[in-house]
């Protein structure tokens, strides 16, 4: 399969500061690729500095050949790659399935104009737009909360509708921080199985922040380690529990 | 003539710098912007007013009676009114400032009715000579009131416990209450000291300019502009942006038209939030979506 | 009840209102005629104001200035260039549409929150200086009156004849300003306010729905601005102070912060109420200053909440608290 995310010696620097230091590994079509490394590795900085909202100082982030680095993260979002936060992206006061109606904003055809006037096709598209957001949320097995104050969810199902609603577009690429923090064991199973069939029937290429090593080891096809800003290893599951550095940088103290 | 404006100008400044001061305090212990704050330094320069005036007290008891009645309206702003909409929307603090604004305006007007008040002189000072400069006792008393109390708040601030506590809380106020500091109370008196400072501005400008209920909205878009030239919650850079707009208002007035020093501070605001939003000393303001 | 009648119940509610309207002249004398169409203006300018501060949950301070730039934006076009002035209405929206265009525009800065207030308040004290300096163009102090008209053969002097026109123009701004709540663009607004981040990772661009906002809410304003100069017949600075400010604030925060229904019914509720207040200095600062503190202890999110509460029929679809 090809690569669709083709991330090349990315650096960040704020004042001196190096948080991300000249990283680059690949990302294919409808493989879960899972980064991990201790506290401070600059995981999160990765995410932030292909999603846009750090600029990268060095590097390049290309999506199927054209480099996004240091646009907006609007701009990329637009462009297909997508991203769930660590501590929780809903919008509560919005019902759940407007939460996923949002995440359809870009495809919805229908000017201001249109909108404001009331024309039939704005209409139209808002309803299609709809029907689209329930049936995203009855793959999902999430249709019975479409209406409920998305706030008012419990932990597991507010990270469920998050991703629903990322991946809502159809996005290429998708950016995972942390999604099975502080879940139930059932929820949690529940969330990797929404992984597996995103990236298996719907060909997502899947970038996952976990900590935890189990649900990384069942899930992931190729894991990057990171440490101090810096890729330490990459490779896929049985090369990473062979390899020294990572033994000792990473899993040597847990 | 320049010397004559920048004295001017400095004497100004020194208030704006007070008011920019007062509402930096607020800001960095409660994160909150007193809207409302203007009409705070209003109400401290009407309680003033009628002590000396009416109640006939000397102008320095008057001074201090009216800080002291400030800062305990401030206090109790903070306790009765602040506290109780915290949890709400996150708009509901900023109108709970405006409406407490707007109470102590109207009541300064069914009071004063629509008129303009001269405050009777305060000092009888004789003006200084040198040269072609002259100042006059109103400037050497407005300069040196603000250099004593910023003086003896900065002090405060670098050399005592108070000072790590202000930093402490303004650093992390979820640490700050773990290690043990009341930061309910903490925040409550932040807002007495913020309305006593402001208070100080206001009794300060009484004597040389004109009350009126309305002093407050200039004053709030003053201690604003200072605040943004010097960067949102940058304590010394308040007082420093408060004094660079006042005489920059004596230079726009002197040199270009007298009617730009009333909206000198409008386009200093609209100036450095497109130039330089984070101000001279503030930290960077601008999110990135 | 079946659930697809509730909304075509609510439409048809929404429609009956201004039909019903209609018939009001018969029922008024001057006096109350003059503060019914008070009302419809003040209505007009609740919802441009609820917008901003309600469903975009932006602090501004704009809003009177966009209405007092539609309102000589009418005169001036009715007075100095002789349109008529049923055609400066839409001209005096662009032109405030355009004002808020212009109060916002530091957003696509990256300016949020109170540096957006502090600019908007820059701007509204601004533009008041304005009103007063431009002499040639807007009268300064002695402002501007507006020439006697006729629309159709009726005149638009009578109060009555006006009160048809601002509720034609009423009805179709509070509609399309629903329409507008109900759509995605409705959506990606309260997105903002909810969690602007979030809202950018799903490819809205943020900056651009602030400015829509503003300049949506801008452009009912400054209509209403018209509405208002044929209203009282003549423009003055002092129209568009500090009393606008906290009346508006007091009308959003009454009905409900975000809600259409609650910004008429806030604007119904506190215009007619003022003409008394007028009588003594201080009164009007004084009464709105405890409203708005009133309303915040004791019902944030005003009357709208608890009209949703008696019943679904008042459930406005784009809004929870």
């Amino acid at each position: 399969m090809s690569d669709l995310l083709q991330v090349s010696s990315l650096g960040v620097r704020f004042s001196g500061l190096t948080a991300l230091d000249d990283v680059s590994f690949t990302l294919r079509e409808g493989e879960v690729r899972a980064v991990i490394g201790p506290n401070g590795a600059g995981k999160t900085t990765l995410f932030n500095a292909i999603s846009g909202y750090v600029t990268p100082t060095s590097g390049a982030v290309l999506l199927q050949g054209r480099d996004l680095a240091g646009q907006s993260p609007h701009a990329i979002a637009e462009h297909g790659v997508r991203r769930t936060f660590q501590n929780g992206g809903l919008f509560p006061a919005l019902t759940v399935l407007e939460n996923v109606m949002t995440g359809l904003h870009a495809q919805t055809p229908g000017s201001f104009l249109d909108i404001v006037l009331g024309r039939r096709h704005a209409i139209e598209a808002e309803q299609a737009a709809r029907a689209q957001a329930h049936d995203l949320l009855k793959l999902m097995s999430m249709d019975h909360m479409a209406d409920h104050r998305a706030g008012d969810l419990s932990g597991g199902q507010q990270r469920i509708v998050e991703i629903v609603r990322t991946v809502a577009s159809d996005p290429p690429v998708l950016l995972l921080d942390e999604p099975a923090v502080g879940l139930s064991p059932v929820a949690r199973d529940q969330m990797l199985e929404i992984i597996r069939r995103l990236a298996g029937e719907k060909g997502v290429g899947i970038l996952l922040i976990e900590h935890a090593v189990e649900l990384v080891m069942s899930v992931a096809d190729r894991i990057l380690v990171m440490a101090a800003g810096k890729r330490i290893a990459d490779g896929t599951v049985p090369e990473i529990r062979e390899d020294r550095a990572v033994l000792e940088a990473y899993l040597g103290y847990a | 003539m320049f010397l004559q404006l920048t004295l001017g100008g400095l004497s100004q400044g020194a208030i704006y710098a007070l008011v920019a001061l007062s509402l930096t305090v607020v800001y960095r212990s409660t994160t909150v912007v007193n809207f409302g704050h203007g009409d705070f330094v209003m109400a401290g320069a009407f309680i003033s007013y009628v002590l000396v005036v009416i109640a006939g007290v000397a102008f320095l008891p008057a001074a201090v009676l009216a800080v002291l009645a400030m800062f305990v309206l401030g206090v109790l702003f903070s306790r009765g009114l602040i506290r109780r909409v915290r949890g709400g929307p996150h708009i509901g603090l900023a109108l709970m400032c405006i409406a407490a604004g707007y109470v102590l305006r109207g009541i300064a007007r069914m009071v004063w009715g629509r008129e303009v008040l001269p405050m009777p002189r305060v000092f009888d000072i004789e003006p200084i000579f040198i040269g072609n400069l002259v100042i006059t006792g109103d400037a050497v008393f407005i300069i040196g009131t603000v250099l004593v109390l910023l003086l003896t708040l900065f002090g405060l601030l670098a050399f005592t416990d108070l000072g790590k506590m202000v930093q402490a809380v303004y650093q992390s106020p979820r640490g700050a209450r773990l290690i043990g500091l009341n930061v309910e109370l903490f925040d409550d008196f932040s807002w007495g000291v913020g309305a006593a400072l402001g208070a100080i501005g206001g009794i300060l400008i009484a004597p040389v300019s004109l009350l009126h209920p309305d002093l407050g909205a200039s004053f709030l878009i003053k201690g604003f502009a200072a605040m943004t030239l010097g960067g949102f919650g940058a304590p010394f850079g308040a007082v420093l942006g408060g004094l660079i707009l006042g005489v920059a208002e004596q230079y726009a007035g002197a040199y270009i038209d007298t009617s730009l020093i009333e909206i000198t501070a409008y386009l200093v605001i609209v100036l450095v939030l497109f130039l330089r939003p984070q101000g001279l000393f503030g930290r960077k303001a601008v999110v990135k979506v | 009840m079946q659930v697809s009648s509730l909304p075509r119940l609510r439409r048809r509610l929404f429609w009956a209102v201004p039909v019903l309207l209609l018939a009001l002249p018969l029922l008024t004398n001057e006096y109350t005629q003059f503060v019914a169409n008070g009302m419809l203006i003040a209505a007009l300018v609740t919802l441009g104001f609820s917008l901003v501060i309600g469903n975009l949950g932006q602090l501004a301070f704009a809003n009177t200035a966009f209405f007092g730039l539609g309102a000589y934006a009418s005169a001036i076009l009715s007075a100095t260039l002789g349109l008529p002035w049923i055609v400066t209405i839409p001209l005096s929206g662009l032109v405030g549409a355009l004002g808020g265009f212009v109060a916002s525009s530091a957003a696509l800065r990256g300016i949020r929150a109170y540096y957006l207030a502090i600019i908007t308040l820059a701007f509204g004290e601004l533009m008041r200086w304005v009103y007063v300096h431009a002499r040639p163009v807007t009268g300064g102090t002695n402002g501007l009156a507006l020439p006697k008209e006729t629309l159709f053969g009726f005149s638009l002097s009578d109060d009555k004849v006006k009160f048809y026109v601002f509720l034609l123009v009423a009805v179709l701004l509070i509609k399309a300003t629903s329409n507008l709540l109900r759509s995605r663009l409705g959506r990606a607004i309260m997105a903002v306010r909810e969690n602007e981040v979030a809202t950018a990772s799903l490819g809205i661009p943020t900056a651009r729905i602030i400015l829509m906002t503003f300049a949506w809410s801008g452009f009912v304003t400054g209509c209403a601005g018209a509405l208002f100069a044929r209203h009282v017949g003549h423009v003055f600075p002092e129209s568009f102070g500090m009393i606008q400010l906290i009346s508006s604030f007091a009308m959003v925060l009454v009905g409900g912060l975000g809600s259409i229904l609650g910004a008429v019914l806030g604007a119904v509720l506190l215009t007619a109420l003022p003409e008394y207040l007028r009588a003594f200095p201080g009164l009007e600062e004084l009464f709105f200053g405890l409203i708005v503190g009133a309303v915040l202890l004791v019902l944030p999110m005003g009357l709208a909440s608890l009209l949703r509460r008696a019943s679904p029929l008042f459930s406005e679809r784009y809004y929870r608290e």
